[in-house]
């Protein structure tokens, strides 16, 4: 990442329209202040998880920005529900958590709940800005199974776990079958490989 | 092995970001930071009150484990991790993590420890709050600057 504060690069988020779960007024106020910062100007703010379905439920949202809630984690809860709800357009919309502390029962709770990126407090306008421009990008594969939906959380390939087969219809075994095709000659590579001077 | 479904949704905001206008990253910045200064004084002032209610909830803790003060302590202090940054209080905010961070381990170990959690608070502490408040209130004190 390492986005430019002092960057003239635009974006425009005055027609994105934003839910926003956070249970403290002061933790509201301040992405409230973030977000209307960045030009958002269609704001749903929620104080709990059931104005935030109910949200849902009536409006389509570009971005959700929710809090994970205290120590029980309803913020995750509500993302797991929003991306198993399938209510679309907005079960795959880009979700960003935010979370002071996280409490060690909570962990895999956070991880499997379905959200693109968890942000850990105190926020910063430089740092939300650059999740967000993150986890808007487009191309992001999504994965639906009975264990999680949300966005594929692989962000490198390496290979399918020691003796598992893989899940997946590209997942490759392990071991190397024998080749179908004659190896290159090495002069082939090497000229794969040389410097040539390109003529203009 | 369960059924597993792959595919490339599309992204709504990924084309109202790229709409002509909007602001450049550096302007956009600058009035995020602007709004979140102008919460410094309602910030600390909120600060100041969970930090009064966190120490009289800790008081109320005896020499053994009572699960449920642990978990209304935690929420009292976990919640507002964040608020203090924004009034240019990191420190106390490290102090709160520290805090949760303990509290959540004496939760896990069924434990009590109020010399462990006292140390925490004194240095989340009222002085710290204190001086933001009144850095806040002088600069409402200093006589304002003519303008030319």
């Amino acid at each position: 990442m390492g986005l430019n504060p002092e960057s003239r690069a635009r974006f425009n988020l005055e027609r994105a329209s934003v839910l926003m779960l956070e249970e403290s007024t002061m933790g509201m106020s301040i992405l409230v202040q973030i977000l209307t910062g960045f030009g958002a100007k269609t704001l749903h703010r929620c104080e709990t998880v059931e104005e935030a379905q109910a949200t849902i439920q009536k409006v389509e949202v570009d971005l959700v920005i929710a809090d994970a809630l205290g120590a029980e984690g309803e913020g995750y809860d509500f993302i797991k529900w929003l991306r198993q709800s399938r209510i679309e357009p907005n079960c795959f919309a880009p979700v960003l958590l935010t979370a002071g502390h996280t409490p060690r029962d909570a962990v895999s709770k956070a991880r499997d709940c379905g959200a693109h990126f968890i942000m850990a407090k105190p926020l910063t306008p430089i740092a939300v800005l650059e999740r967000i421009l993150w986890i808007s990008k487009e191309g992001r594969r999504f994965v639906e199974c009975d264990s999680y939906m949300g966005p594929d959380r692989r962000f490198k390939n390496e290979g399918v776990p020691a003796g598992t087969l893989g899940r997946r219809r590209d997942d490759m075994p392990a071991e190397v079958g024998q080749a179908e095709t004659p190896n290159m000659d090495q002069d082939v590579i090497d000229g794969l490989l040389k410097t040539r001077r390109v003529e203009l | 092995m369960s059924a597993v479904r792959i595919h490339v949704p599309p992204v709504r905001l990924a084309k109202l970001l790229r709409t002509p206008g909007g602001l450049p990253v550096a302007d956009a910045i600058r009035r995020a930071g602007a709004g979140l200064e102008s919460l410094r004084g309602e910030c600390l002032t909120e600060l100041k009150g969970v930090l009064d209610s966190a120490e009289s909830c800790a008081a109320r803790g005896g020499a053994q484990y009572d699960r449920a003060l642990l978990d209304e302590l935690y929420t009292i202090v976990a919640t507002p991790i964040g608020i203090p940054s924004v009034c240019g209080l990191a420190s106390v905010d490290t102090a709160l993590i520290s805090l949760s961070d303990l509290l959540d381990y004496l939760k896990g170990q069924e434990r009590w420890d109020a010399n462990a959690v006292a140390v925490h608070l004194a240095q989340a502490g009222t002085q710290a709050i204190l001086a933001g408040l009144r850095k806040v209130s002088q600069r409402y004190a200093r006589p304002e600057t003519p303008t030319a």
